[in-house]
């Protein structure tokens, strides 16, 4: 196994304590609706900005990300409120890694006056647009021509077939068994069930259940794989100073880090298959912050699948590497285990495949103390994006 | 995606040569023009020197399975009929920091293990509903 060159750390500057998370608003969550992105973002928007009691004219700062379908950008934005004001804009927003690194961006725009209340959004209709995907959300995958050429071909797309076979070598390395791959899975799923608006809210699972369902790309079944969904959300930052004069609780931004792979943007050749460049985000997220893994109270990580999520509790420091199969084991994950509570809306294995954004509206949530599957006293919590050849870690906590 | 897409386009020039080695039996990656190393895929500046230039060379073809999976759905239409399908990747002897894609045939998938040693064995790919075949580089047990 090889580790160490294969990445680094994003340099940032410390902008601990700069900005607050004053607003959150989830879009509805669905399988396919017929909505479009930009009205899923827009409706995002609207409850972010009446959950924290601000207008669209007090909005001065807009993030988003370049990425499947219209996106509440500047235009967009000013059509939809009826606004027309100058806006600070930036396209370092949305989802993924972004969902996490987007507070940094804001924290040195509102620190140095171009802006002073910024707002992310992010949106996705890919159960809508399904049917015209070539592999479903593996389209943008399949558009690559090094991927159509090199990877396709042989079959090995789309994004199930990357991470099954990264799945397979973390057994074979450390020994992680189908049992512990499907505890994060039921662990997702019945946080899922505990909170409206998820998509399987429904659909109960047992680990018996995940045993028994077929594979699909071994050592893969259904439930390894997140779904595809219509939905979004968006949250709203602003200086901790003006955040205490606003309706609710500030969420303060205690540290951001970044990580990157310096082996591009292939799966086939990461210079370290079973890690992510989390192992490279994680440790100056935590400096910045002036904490440790062992003080977070609730972790929701980007979970594309269950290896995606074993990787990066290992890679952020939860547990030694290759140890992550052991931790996951049992109980620990679920809301009320005292442990590491994770993705306690479901993730997007069991609440929607919103790629992130939905998982930093619920660390929020849960900091408020507002959560269905609520972690009592939660005080400290961290996200984790992950977009492949970068990784994000954003750690929040009441103030 | 090109007309006979899930199909290579064997004249997109970055890969070109990997298919036109494949028919003549040879498999063939490119090395880095300034500092030597195996370069895969086939980008340009160098990721170890920044060189600007690639140049294609023969390797051995043998190399250890380092991961796998069965594919048992079919995520493409085009794929139902090859089910189940072992698609994985294989590390070169030559450098293991080079994997390819490939798939895994002449071998039970219950017989697959990871690091087994492989061999390169060319064969025609074709798809249900696709003109055409390229043969490409698959792998099988090395005997």
């Amino acid at each position: 196994m090889t580790s160490g060159g294969w990445g680094f750390a994003s340099e940032l500057e410390d902008v601990s304590g700069a900005v607050a998370i004053v607003g959150i608003g989830d879009a509805d969550f669905s399988k396919a609706s017929g909505r479009t992105t930009h009205e899923i973002a827009a409706q995002a928007a609207e409850r972010a900005l009446a959950d924290a009691g601000l207008e669209a004219a007090d909005v001065d700062g807009l993030m988003w990300v370049p990425f499947s379908g219209d996106q509440l950008d500047a235009a967009a934005f000013h059509a939809h409120f009826g606004t027309s004001h100058e806006l600070w804009t930036s396209t370092r927003g949305g989802g993924m890694v972004w969902a996490g690194s987007a507070p940094y961006d804001a924290a040195l725009a509102i620190r140095s006056g171009r802006a002073s209340v910024v707002l992310n959004t992010f949106s996705v209709a890919w159960a809508t647009q399904r049917p015209q995907m070539v592999g479903g959300p593996g389209h943008v995958h399949a558009e690559d021509l090094f991927k159509q050429n090199l990877e396709v071909p042989f079959g090995w797309f789309p994004q199930p077939v990357y991470f099954a076979s990264i799945a397979r070598r973390h057994m074979h390395e450390h020994g992680t068994t189908h049992e512990q791959l499907g505890a994060i899975a039921v662990a997702c799923r019945r946080h899922a069930n505990l909170t409206p608006g998820a998509v399987m809210r429904d659909k109960p699972l047992t680990l018996e259940g995940y045993l028994a369902s077929p594979l699909i790309a071994d050592p893969f079944r259904r439930e390894d794989c997140c779904l595809i969904s219509d939905g979004g959300a968006a949250y709203l930052m602003t200086s901790l100073e003006r955040a205490r004069d606003l309706r609710r609780p500030p969420i303060a931004v205690l540290g951001v880090g970044v990580g990157n792979s310096r082996t591009g943007a292939y799966w086939s050749q990461q210079g370290d298959f079973t890690s992510t460049p989390q192992a490279f985000a994680a440790p100056g997220a935590f400096a910045m912050a002036g904490l440790a893994p062992a003080d977070v109270d609730v972790l929701a990580c980007y979970d594309p699948f269950t290896i995606v999520s074993l990787m990066q509790i290992e890679d952020m420091g939860f547990c030694p590497k290759g140890e992550g199969g052991r931790f996951v084991t049992g109980d620990r994950l679920h809301f009320d285990s005292g442990e590491l509570p994770y993705n306690t809306h479901g993730g997007m294995l069991s609440h929607a495949y919103v790629l992130g954004i939905a998982h930093v509206t619920e660390i929020v949530r849960q900091l408020r103390g507002e959560a269905a599957a609520q972690v009592t006293g939660a005080a400290v919590g961290v996200y984790g994006g992950y977009t492949g050849p970068q990784a994000s870690t954003l750690i929040l906590a009441r103030h | 995606m090109h007309a006979t897409f899930p199909l290579p386009d064997v004249e997109w020039e970055p890969t070109r040569e990997l298919w036109a080695g494949a028919a003549r039996g040879e498999l063939r990656v490119t090395r880095c023009a300034s500092c030597a190393r195996l370069v895969w895929y086939p980008e340009t500046p160098c990721r170890f020197c920044g060189g600007a230039a690639l140049v294609w060379t023969t390797v051995s073809g043998r190399g250890r399975l380092f991961a796998w999976t069965v594919v048992r759905h079919a995520f493409l239409p085009h794929f139902a009929e090859l089910l189940p399908m072992v698609s994985g990747l294989v590390a070169l002897d030559e450098d293991p920091a080079v994997r390819l894609v490939t798939r895994i045939v002449d071998c039970a998938p219950e017989e697959l293990r990871c690091d087994m040693p492989v061999a390169v064995v060319f064969r025609p790919l074709r798809f249900a509903g696709v003109a055409g075949e390229v043969v490409a580089p698959l792998f099988a047990p090395a005997p």
